[in-house]
């Protein structure tokens, strides 16, 4: 391309020479992806003839009857709600504590920023180590506290080893909670604070009818992120309980990666993602429109 | 004495110097004996004394000379090619990719490419490898439940060996292959599926020291192992326990040691219909046994497979377990674990009754040493075959599975000479590495070895619906060993039905 011709597309007005890039590789990484995977739930991979077959609709179909994506579905809500709601209520808790000049804190908050650069498997393997019935720590104090008989195996009861993973997720995913709260605390205005205050209201009164209100918005970003993230859990449930015992802990991702990558359904699986997709982008477009949220 | 054995006999006996178990005199004395003075060997006594255990290892690992020499000669119009291969993590593919296969590429100027991954991957990788024909991967690592799969898509080594007589490693005998793992393992109908590269097998492995103690015999059936199992844990718990499983739920290590229950309790998974029958009555009687057992094995058996297992003997937390031999030379590594030297190795638990394979299905081989064996073949797809066939006879040919095994940390050879071979013989003794118990895998191998069956569903039946239902009877959600079985066939139903 001559000089000249590059020059004229720089100082055009145009936006597409721009945008060009970015949309290029939207359409390769995300478009195209997104239009295989609609195109591959209508098919399944056929190993003894080493292709794709066309199969209708029936992995819908499949899906729809599958007591195992219904059970999965169940315990990724459980796991989405019960995880937000903590790390919503402890990161509040902990940035209100942590918004103030004291000494030490600001070693404290860069403390707790440590935990966001730990790969989720690796905190995985932490936990499970410490949820270890002979040797692990928590079991250990659960029995000392008489909460847990001694020797209980957290992760191996069915009706423990969800709450197993979730101490892992809320441990690390807190403070990402708490670093985006206390970023909002700190651009609040203080002239509202110092009206209330005049006028008596209490701390909770601030907090309740001033704070609240003022960080919606910042709460609300904080939940579409975090939400997005926990409804697609995998890292934590494939590495210390892989999905178990039984079905306890099985998520929709770690279905979709089964069926995908062990038994090379690879149409089911395809089919497992998009519902979970869609599902997604159908919680966050509700909340968005529900809790105002502009970007 | 040739060559070889004498080098043999020295490596063994400078072993035995270096640990202490000879005197300086006795080893100088045997040293000239075989030609080898000590200033001849580098060696400098009192400072030095562990460079010569070293030096000499490492000359001894070295290949044979005339397998060498034959790479040099066939390897020449290849040079310059590159071979790749898709592989699970196991000891022989670990020993090539990190210390052997160096050997093969001096001599041949072929370069190997060997990618390591876990087993659902490899699966991956070769499934859209033969679909896209595009021969990726020159060779295959075919999991032994896979053969019938991929039976069609590699060679025949026979075939390979006929046709080509030219790259045919001379000596490379392939009916040194143990005849069981022919068939267990890399044989489909009648064609040979690639060579026994691999062959991980349950054996017997318990705490001499604690069954003495006790005086307690080395279970020779499956009652015994649970009475001895019981008497540990109540002697010794809840420090020691009896037995260790691997039952993670949902994970294929449940259903490797269901399995080995089931065919020891005379049960199947399949009978000659086709038909799931782990919920007859013998499989019934092999869950109430496993459930028996469970009762006496540490808290968090529930949460462990093979490494949780293994961990649990190693750690002096249990005092058994029927599992992979290739724990055993782990076990014996005094620097990794507590118990060097205590474990002793034995064949499985006799079975109470066992079904012939011919009233079972899909291929299906009872015996109570569930194997888990893979092998090694060439793609049809691959764009060079004749390179990848000098590379699969030298990787199974018996001087490269010597090393291997010698490398790999005892893990067990897939031909019969190599058991006998002098270089593995030597590291007999306890220590890590240790090949001790090889005779105790070789005849498991020969008359105990189980084989799961082989049909395209059994990735699916054998990595989630068998370990998930039995997950769940273990975490209680089922009434009754019979209840959960029946839900488990009834699923299996399912999968087969597509």
């Amino acid at each position: 391309m001559a000089v000249a011709q590059v020059k004229r597309i720089a100082i055009s007005d145009s936006p597409w020479p721009w945008l060009l890039p970015l949309t290029a590789l939207l359409v390769v990484f995300t478009i195209y992806p997104l239009i295989y995977n609609i195109w591959l739930s209508f098919h399944e991979f056929v190993p003894k003839s080493r292709g794709l077959k066309f199969v209708g609709f029936s992995n819908w179909i499949q899906l729809w009857n599958d007591t195992r994506f219904w059970s999965a579905l169940g315990v990724t809500f459980l796991y989405f709600i019960v995880a937000l709601t903590i790390e919503i209520i402890l990161g509040m808790s902990i940035a209100l504590l942590l918004d103030a000049e004291l000494p030490g804190f600001g070693a404290l908050r860069a403390i707790l920023s440590m935990t966001l650069v730990i790969p989720p498997a690796i905190a995985g393997m932490m936990f499970l180590l410490m949820q270890d019935p002979q040797f692990g720590v928590l079991p250990y104090l659960l029995d000392q506290l008489g909460i847990l008989g001694k020797g209980t195996p957290i992760l191996a009861t069915s009706s423990l080893a969800l709450a197993g993973v979730l101490v892992a997720e809320i441990w690390q995913w807190t403070p990402f909670m708490v670093l985006i709260f206390m970023a909002g605390l700190r651009a609040l205005p203080v002239e509202p604070y110092e009206a209330a205050s005049i006028d008596g209201a209490s701390a909770f009164q601030m907090f309740r009818r001033l704070t609240l209100p003022m960080m919606s918005k910042v709460i609300a970003v904080a939940v579409l992120l975090r939400g997005i993230d926990l409804f697609r859990v995998f890292d934590y449930v494939f590495v210390m309980t892989s999905g178990g015992p039984g079905t306890s802990t099985y998520t929709v991702s770690l279905y979709a990666w089964q069926q995908t990558f062990s038994f090379l359904k690879w149409g089911y699986g395809a089919t497992l993602s998009l519902t979970s997709l869609v599902i997604i982008m159908v919680m966050a477009n509700l909340f968005i429109r529900i809790a105002k949220v502009r970007w | 004495m040739n060559e070889h054995d004498r080098k043999a006999y020295l490596a063994s006996v400078t072993d035995r110097f270096v640990r202490g178990e000879m005197d300086r005199r006795s080893f100088l004395r045997t040293a000239s004996k075989l030609g080898l003075g000590a200033t001849a060997l580098g060696m400098g006594f009192g400072n030095r004394p562990f460079m010569l255990n070293k030096a000499f290892a490492q000359e001894q690992l070295a290949p044979s000379p005339d397998v060498i020499a034959w790479l040099k000669d066939v390897g020449k119009p290849f040079a310059g090619t590159t071979l790749k291969l898709a592989t699970e993590s196991t000891p022989p593919s670990n020993a090539i990719n990190s210390q052997l296969k160096k050997y093969f590429e001096e001599a041949t100027g072929i370069k190997v490419e060997i990618e390591v991954l876990p087993l659902e991957q490899v699966l991956q990788k070769l499934t859209l490898d033969v679909a896209s024909s595009l021969g990726t991967y020159d060779l295959y690592y075919i999991d032994q439940s896979w053969s019938a799969s991929f039976s069609q898509d590699v060679f025949d080594p026979r075939e390979q060996i006929a046709a080509k007589t030219e790259l045919a490693m001379p000596n490379y005998n392939i009916d040194d292959f143990l005849p069981a793992l022919v068939d267990g393992i890399s044989k489909y109908e009648d064609r040979w599926v690639g060579v026994p590269y691999d062959i991980p097998i349950f054996i017997m492995i318990y705490r001499k020291d604690i069954y003495e103690k006790l005086g307690l015999k080395a279970p020779a059936t499956f009652d015994e192992l649970l009475t001895n199992s019981v008497a540990i844990t109540k002697e010794m718990g809840p420090t020691t326990f009896g037995y260790a499983g691997q039952m993670k739920s949902g994970h294929y290590a449940l259903e490797c040691e269901w399995t080995s229950m089931l065919w020891g309790h005379g049960g199947s998974i399949f009978n000659a219909d086709k038909k799931f029958v782990g919920n007859d009555e013998q499989g019934i009687k092999a869950l109430e046994y496993y459930t028996k057992l469970r009762e006496i094995m540490p808290p968090g058996v529930d949460g462990w497979t093979w490494d949780g297992q293994g961990q649990a003997v190693a750690q002096g937390v249990a005092a058994s377990m029927l599992s992979w031999g290739e724990f055993f030379p782990y076990f014996d590594d005094p620097t990794q674990t507590k118990v060097s030297g205590l474990c002793e190795a034995v064949i499985p638990p006799q079975p109470i009754a066992l079904r012939k394979p011919e009233e079972c299905g899909y291929g299906e081989i009872p015996g109570v040493g569930h194997q888990g064996g893979s092998s090694l073949a060439v793609s049809k797809y691959s764009k060079s075959p004749d390179a990848a066939w000098l590379f699969m006879q030298w990787a199974t040919c018996a001087d490269t599975q010597a090393l291997i095994t010698a490398l790999g940390g005892g893990t067990g050879p897939t031909r019969a000479s190599v058991y006998d071979d002098p270089r593995v013989k030597a590291n007999a003794r306890v220590g890590a590495g240790t090949t001790r118990h090889l005779p105790v895998v070789r005849e498991t191998i020969a008359k105990y070895m189980g084989s799961e069956p082989d049909l395209p569903e059994w990735a699916q039946i054998s990595s989630d619906t068998i370990p998930v239902g039995l997950g769940k009877y273990f975490a209680g959600s089922y009434g009754s060993p019979k209840e959960a079985m029946d839900d488990i066939a009834s699923q299996i139903e399912t999968v087969m039905k597509g």
